[in-house]
């Protein structure tokens, strides 16, 4: 799913503010709410670069108006590193109301914290 | 008035609510905190759940439901007996919330899972919280 140029109209970025680097190599994963609101489908998978930056998460095509969650596979990114924390995982859900403009989800995350927030 | 200040203020006048299901237990081993940072008051009145993760079938099960109080506490999460070890989320009713006040929010809901390995010490997981934003860490 990455690609060398980011066109992707939902970009993150991972970092690990525990550490003060990016987070390389964390398991990301998008996913939609379908629209009987029963079940999430997975739209993509990826792994955050050496920036902890994951290209190519979604065509533009693809994103569509609606529910979608990122999960972060935190708690096998620290067993990585040999060391425990707190959230096994985190997923983050949103809503898109309007997929012409970009949106960009950051995590913030150390072994017992984490934020995000919306920017586009 | 804002409608954020009339349900502020409405808690204090009230008896205090501590949620439609929940017993008023002496003191929960897990503590919630839910702030609304966008306007710098507690999130009042907000829905909130209490679920844990079946280890063979990966499936969650409900343990409580409540409300936050006029500080944005949910005293009586759960009971000592009931806290065991393993992977627990509070679920926020975020958007629900902000609808109440009139407005919009980038999150329908927001899900905290956390694991539980020593059920004997006090876990605190807060919400800050605004429109666009989210935060959350191990308090005591």
């Amino acid at each position: 799913m990455q690609t060398a140029e980011d066109c992707s109209p939902l970009t993150t970025h991972v970092l690990n503010t525990g550490d003060g680097v990016p987070a390389a190599r964390m398991a990301v994963s998008l996913h939609r709410l379908d629209p009987q609101m029963i079940l999430w489908s997975l739209v993509s998978v990826g792994t955050t670069d050496v920036d902890g930056r994951c290209p190519g998460l979604v065509t533009k095509e693809a994103f569509t108006p609606g529910m979608y969650k990122i999960r972060f596979e935190t708690g096998q990114y620290w067993e990585s590193l040999g060391q425990c924390c707190l959230h096994p995982y985190v997923e983050v859900v949103f809503t898109v109301v309007n997929p012409d403009q970009k949106l960009h989800l950051p995590l913030l995350f150390s072994r017992f914290s984490y934020s995000t927030h919306s920017a586009s | 008035m804002k409608t954020h200040r009339i349900l502020h203020i409405s808690n204090h006048i009230l008896t205090a609510n501590k949620g439609a299901d929940m017993a008023a237990l002496p003191s929960s081993p897990l503590s919630t905190h839910v702030l609304n940072t966008g306007l710098g008051i507690p999130a009042v009145q907000i829905a909130l759940s209490l679920h844990f993760v079946d280890k063979s079938t990966g499936n969650w099960s409900l343990l409580n439901t409540g409300l936050t109080d006029a500080d944005g506490r949910c005293p009586g999460l759960i009971s000592e007996a009931s806290f065991i070890p393993g992977v627990y989320k509070i679920r926020f009713e975020t958007e629900q919330y902000w609808k109440n006040l009139g407005e919009d929010c980038f999150y329908p809901y927001v899900e905290i899972v956390f694991r539980v390995t020593n059920p004997f010490q006090k876990l605190h997981i807060p919400l800050l919280l605004s429109r666009f934003s989210y935060c959350t860490y191990r308090g005591s």
